[in-house]
């Protein structure tokens, strides 16, 4: 490979890195600014997702024209990038999830809830066939 | 005697019921991550053992530890996963500087809890409905009724009811795109039937 090419994919690279360095860095910024869990979650989860992309791909390019790095190569890379972004949202899920349900949401901050309506509607329901239960 | 041979056919009997536990799909695609993690794919001769012998270790990983299978199983569509994942590769970068930009504005950030109904009744289209939909910024799924096939969406600086029917359409436009990537026939047949009902009330 040329020295051109080479020194344009190290550039490429370098670039890629710093934009996923920056996504990460408005990720932890997100996490102090929003005041409420489901808002954080988003930032916890998210831009990372992407940021962590980039620097995956920055580390690729860079190890491209340098042959036999030893310890990963471009399919370990393909790995860590897939199992990231699939195992990332299930934490996410669980976190909010639990979060909802034990109530540490600010309603305040929620302008349309589709989800309270429906849990709101078992409740009532669950009430009433209790009562209809322990009636004679 | 007799009974060394009644107990070995009991063994031969379990260990063909444990072989029939073994999906190859399933297996191939342990392989190829297998393939993956040993540099499988650089042209040299080891490259055939290394997929041998990954997929003899997703057998007896198969075989030891038994899974339910995948009901109603998927059907890969090559062209269709291309597109779908450029799909959410621009949804991520697009939404990610959306998300950036609603951090750094002042003021208070409101969202909204959506509920969409799903269109085909598959687990698998659903699971991977809520995993691409989690993975791009700005949505967050809450919870999962997975008898009525809903997902409830956190939805990040939705304010409006326009925004709302926006952000479901989102979620919707993302399931059709992996129904048609990986559903079976008639998870599809299914999509469009909703789809065409939903023409028609309009």
């Amino acid at each position: 490979m040329s020295e051109l090419f080479v020194s344009v994919l190290d550039w490429i690279a370098i670039l890629c890195i710093l934009a996923g360095a920056m996504l990460s860095f408005v990720a932890a910024v997100g996490l102090i600014r929003f005041p409420d869990l489901l808002s954080r979650m988003h930032t916890a989860a998210k831009p990372q997702v992407l940021g962590m992309l980039l620097v995956l791909l920055g580390i690729g390019l860079r190890i491209m024209p340098v042959e036999e790095t030893g310890v990963f190569d471009f399919g370990t890379l393909i790995l860590v990038g897939l199992f990231q972004v699939i195992t990332v949202p299930v934490a996410g899920h669980i976190a909010a999830r639990v979060g909802y349900r034990t109530g540490r949401i600010r309603h305040d901050l929620v302008v349309t809830d589709e989800l309270e309506d429906r849990l709101d509607a078992r409740r009532q329901a669950e009430r009433t066939r209790q009562n209809g239960g322990s009636a004679p | 005697m007799n009974d060394l041979k009644a107990r070995k056919n009991q063994g031969l009997r379990a260990l063909r019921r444990r072989l029939g536990k073994v999906q190859i799909p399933v297996a191939l695609g342990m392989t190829l991550v297998w393939m993956l993690l040993f540099k499988g794919f650089e042209p040299r001769p080891e490259s055939l053992g290394i997929a041998v012998l990954g997929f003899l270790v997703s057998a007896v990983i198969m075989m030891v530890f038994p899974m339910p299978p995948i009901v109603p199983g998927f059907r890969f569509r090559p062209v269709q996963c291309l597109r779908l994942f450029c799909h959410v590769l621009g949804k991520m970068v697009v939404a990610s500087f959306q998300v950036t930009a609603q951090v750094f504005r002042p003021g208070p950030v409101r969202s909204s809890v959506v509920a969409v109904p799903m269109r085909t009744d598959s687990d698998l289209m659903l699971v991977c409905t809520a995993i691409t939909a989690s993975a791009i910024p700005g949505s967050v799924i809450v919870e999962v009724s997975q008898p009525e096939y809903v997902l409830y969406v956190h939805m990040l600086g939705v304010e409006s009811e326009a925004g709302v029917q926006e952000s479901k359409q989102v979620i919707l436009t993302l399931e059709e795109r992996i129904v048609r990537a990986l559903g079976t026939r008639e998870n599809v047949a299914d999509l469009e039937a909703a789809s065409a009902a939903v023409e028609e009330n309009a």
